[in-house]
C-alpha cells in the first residue's frame, strides 16, 4: 500500500457532520431502482453512501444527445457492467443494471436493428436484472414495435422489464404500454411501470404491475406529494427511485423522501418496503439480485483490516475532507 | 499450438470441477463443452451464463492438487479463483483449436462485450490458449484496464505477461502494477524481466514521488537493483540511510543484485546493511511485513 499510507481508519468512515435530516433515518438502507451514475460524480456516490444507499440499479437510456452508431452502444453497455459496476464498488455501493433500447433513440430504425442484434449478447450476463428502461416517448410505430420486441426478448430470459412512461401524454402511454406487455404474454408482476404520478398510479396498481415514482424537481414527482401517494395507496408494489442524470436531480431523492415519510408519520416497515425491500423482490426476479450481496455491514475494523487489507478494502476510495483548502 | 499438455489439464481441471460443483451445475457445464466444439454462439450463451449456474465460492485446491497443475503448466495457479472463473477457463479449453484464425477469432469475440468478472477469467486464461504469440496485444490492452480485478487477473500469479509481452509492454505492466498499489511479489518474472528502461522510469519514478513529499513503494527497488550506475546510485544512497526500516533493506538487497562497484562497496562499508544481507533478508519478507502494517 504505498500510496495511502498516510490513510487511516478515519478516512474512510464516513463523515461525522451531517445534515439534519439524515438523522431521522439513521441506520436505514435503501435500493434506488432508477439512477444513472454514469452521469454522476463521486462526490454523489459518497454522499449516496453516506445516506445509506447499499445498492442501485442503472437502467440503460440515452445520453442526452442520440448515438450515431452500434458501437457507441456497445460500448455503453459495456461499460455498465464493467466500469459504472466497479467504479461503485469502490464505494461500497453494489451496482446492478438493466439493458435495453430506450424509446427515443428506437426512431432510428436502422440503427435500433442492429443495436437489438447486439442486445442479447448483455441481457444474460451477471448483475443484468432486467430488461430497461423500455416503452414510449412519442409515441410513434417505431417505438412501439422495438417496444415489443424487447418485451419478448425479456419474456424468452425471464427477465422483469422496466418500463419508462413518456412525459407528453402520459395517462394515455402508460396505459398503451400495459396493454402491450400484457398482448406480448407478460406477467404483471415482472412490469416495473415507471415514473408514475398521482393520475395513474391506480390503475397501475389495479392491474397488478409495479408502481415506480421518479422523484425529481421540477419534472416528475415532488417529495411531499409521494408522502400523500403512500398515505393514500399504501406500500404494496410501490417503489421510490431518483432517476439522477445528467440533468437537475438529486441522487438523494430515495432517502431524503424515507426522511420526510418519516416525519409524516408513515411506519418505518412501509418506509422500508417502498424505499428498499419492493424494489429488491421485484428485481430479484430475474435470479441475478441476491439481498446478501450487499446487506451484510462490513464493519470496518483493525482486525479486518489486518487480515485481508487488499481484498476487502484495496479498491476503496479514501475521503478527502471537502471543506479543506489544502488538497494533498 | 500449445505450450503443455492440453488433454491432461483439460481432464485434470475436470476433475477438480467435478468435484467442488452440484450435480446437476457439473452436468449443464460438461452438456456446453460438447457444444461449444461445434457452435460458436452456444459458447458464447454458456460463457456468459456460466456464473448464474455454477456460482461463486472460491476454488480452495490441496497442496497435492496445485503442485499437479504446475507439472502440467508451469506457474498455473487457480486457488482463490470464484469457481465461475475456472469453469470458464475451462469451457475455453474446450474450444477447437485447429484453424487458428478461426479460434482465435471465436474468443476474441469475447472481449468488447465482457463485463468485469468474465474479463478476469478470460485474462486469467491467457497462458492456457492456443498459440501465445497471438495474445500479446490483447494482454497489453488489458493493463490498459482501470479495474482492479481485471488488472489483478493479468498481473498476479499470472505467468503470461513476462513469457510472451515484449519490453515496453512488460513495463507497462509493471509500472501500472506499482501504480495502482497491486501485490508486487504475486507478479511472476518481476526480477527476471526488469530491464535498465525499466529501471530509469522507476528511478524517474520514484524523483516525482520524494518531490511530492509521498512515499516510494521500497519492492520497487528489486526491478533497479541490477542496473544501479552512476545515474542512480545517489537515489539507493538515498534509501540507504532513510528512517523507515524497509528502504533500507530494500536498498541492501538491490546491493546485492548489483554489479556496480560503488554499490558493492557501500554493502561492504555500511555495517547495517551488511548485517541485512547476512540475515538472509528477502524481498518476500519485506512484502510481508509491508503487509502487516499497511
Amino acid at each position: 500500500m504505498c500510496c495511502n499510507d498516510d490513510l487511516t481508519e478515519r478516512d474512510l468512515e464516513p463523515r461525522v457532520e451531517i445534515p439534519l435530516y439524515l438523522e431521522n433515518i439513521k441506520g436505514m438502507k435503501f435500493f434506488d431502482p432508477h439512477v444513472h451514475m454514469t452521469s454522476r460524480t463521486t462526490d454523489d456516490y459518497q454522499a449516496m453512501a453516506d445516506a445509506g444507499v447499499v445498492a442501485l440499479i442503472e437502467p440503460a437510456f440515452w445520453l442526452g444527445q442520440p448515438r450515431t452508431g452500434v458501437a457507441t452502444f456497445q460500448d455503453y453497455y459495456s461499460s455498465l457492467i464493467g466500469w459504472e459496476r466497479f467504479r461503485s464498488s469502490q464505494f461500497g455501493i453494489k451496482h446492478y443494471c438493466t439493458i435495453g433500447l430506450n424509446s427515443r433513440e428506437a426512431n432510428n430504425v436502422a440503427l435500433a436493428e442492429q443495436v437489438m442484434e447486439i442486445l442479447p449478447l448483455f441481457i444474460y450476463k451477471e448483475g443484468v436484472v432486467g430488461v430497461g428502461e423500455i416503452g414510449f416517448d412519442d409515441q410513434t410505430p417505431a417505438e412501439e414495435r422495438f417496444y415489443r420486441e424487447q418485451l419478448l426478448l425479456a419474456k424468452e430470459a425471464s427477465l422483469p422489464v422496466q418500463i419508462h412512461t413518456p412525459h407528453r401524454d402520459k395517462k394515455k402511454g402508460t396505459q398503451r404500454s400495459m396493454d402491450i406487455a400484457i398482448d406480448c404474454g407478460l406477467a404483471p408482476g415482472m412490469v416495473i411501470v415507471d415514473h408514475n404520478n398521482e393520475e395513474t398510479v391506480e390503475e397501475v396498481l389495479d392491474r397488478g404491475f409495479w408502481a415506480a415514482f421518479t422523484i425529481y424537481p421540477f419534472t416528475k414527482m415532488g417529495n411531499e406529494r409521494m408522502v400523500e401517494v403512500v398515505k393514500k395507496y399504501g406500500a404494496e408494489r410501490i417503489m421510490i427511485n431518483s432517476a439522477a442524470d445528467w440533468g437537475i436531480s438529486d441522487p438523494l431523492a430515495v432517502p431524503k423522501t424515507a426522511a420526510l415519510m418519516k416525519q409524516h408519520g408513515i411506519s418505518d416497515e412501509m418506509i422500508q418496503l417502498v424505499t428498499y425491500k419492493n424494489a429488491i423482490t421485484a428485481f430479484a426476479q430475474s435470479g441475478q439480485l441476491n439481498e446478501s450481496d450487499f446487506n451484510t455491514v462490513q464493519p470496518i475494523d483493525q482486525s479486518q483490516k489486518f487480515q485481508g487489507n487488499t481484498i476487502l478494502r484495496g479498491g476503496q476510495q479514501p475521503r478527502v475532507n471537502k471543506d479543506s483548502l489544502i488538497i494533498k | 499450438m500449445y505450450t503443455y499438455d492440453k488433454n491432461q489439464l483439460q481432464s485434470k481441471l475436470a476433475d477438480y470441477i467435478g468435484a467442488r460443483v452440484p450435480a446437476d451445475a457439473w452436468q449443464w457445464l460438461q452438456e456446453k463443452a460438447t457444444l461449444v466444439t461445434k457452435d460458436s454462439k452456444q459458447f458464447h450463451i454458456a460463457f456468459a451464463a456460466a456464473s448464474r449456474k455454477l456460482g461463486k465460492q472460491a476454488v480452495v485446491l490441496t497442496a497435492e492438487e496445485q503442485t499437479g497443475l504446475q507439472q502440467i503448466r508451469k506457474q498455473l495457479t487457480v486457488t482463490g479463483w470464484a469457481i465461475d472463473r475456472l469453469c470458464r477457463v475451462w469451457l475455453l479449453l474446450q474450444l477447437n483449436s485447429e484453424d487458428e484464425d478461426n479460434y482465435v477469432q471465436t474468443i476474441e469475440r469475447l472481449f468488447p462485450a465482457a463485463e468485469m468478472n468474465e474479463l478476469v477469467a478470460l485474462y486469467s486464461a491467457l497462458p492456457l490458449l492456443a498459440y501465445p504469440q497471438r495474445w500479446r496485444a490483447r494482454c497489453a490492452e488489458g493493463i490498459r484496464n482501470n479495474i482492479a480485478d481485471v488488472l489483478e487477473a493479468i498481473m498476479c500469479d499470472n505467468p503470461y505477461p513476462s513469457e510472451q509481452l515484449d519490453e515496453a509492454a512488460w513495463n507497462q505492466l509493471v509500472l501500472k502494477a506499482i501504480f495502482t498499489e497491486k501485490p508486487l511479489q504475486k507478479v511472476i518474472g518481476l526480477i527476471e524481466r526488469s530491464n535498465e528502461t525499466l529501471a530509469n522510469s522507476l528511478t524517474d519514478y520514484a524523483h516525482e514521488r520524494w518531490a511530492a513529499h509521498r512515499k516510494v513503494l521500497p519492492l520497487l527497488w528489486q526491478c533497479v537493483g541490477r542496473f544501479i550506475n552512476a545515474h542512480n546510485f545517489a537515489d539507493i544512497q538515498r534509501i540507504a540511510l532513510s528512517t523507515d526500516a524497509r528502504e533500507r533493506e530494500a536498498a541492501a538487497l538491490a546491493c546485492q543484485q548489483s554489479t556496480y562497484a560503488p554499490a558493492q562497496e557501500l554493502l561492504k562499508t555500511n555495517t547495517l546493511l551488511q548485517q541485512l544481507v547476512n540475515r538472509g533478508i528477502t524481498w518476500q519478507e519485506i512484502a510481508e511485513k509491508l503487509q502487516r502494517n499497511s
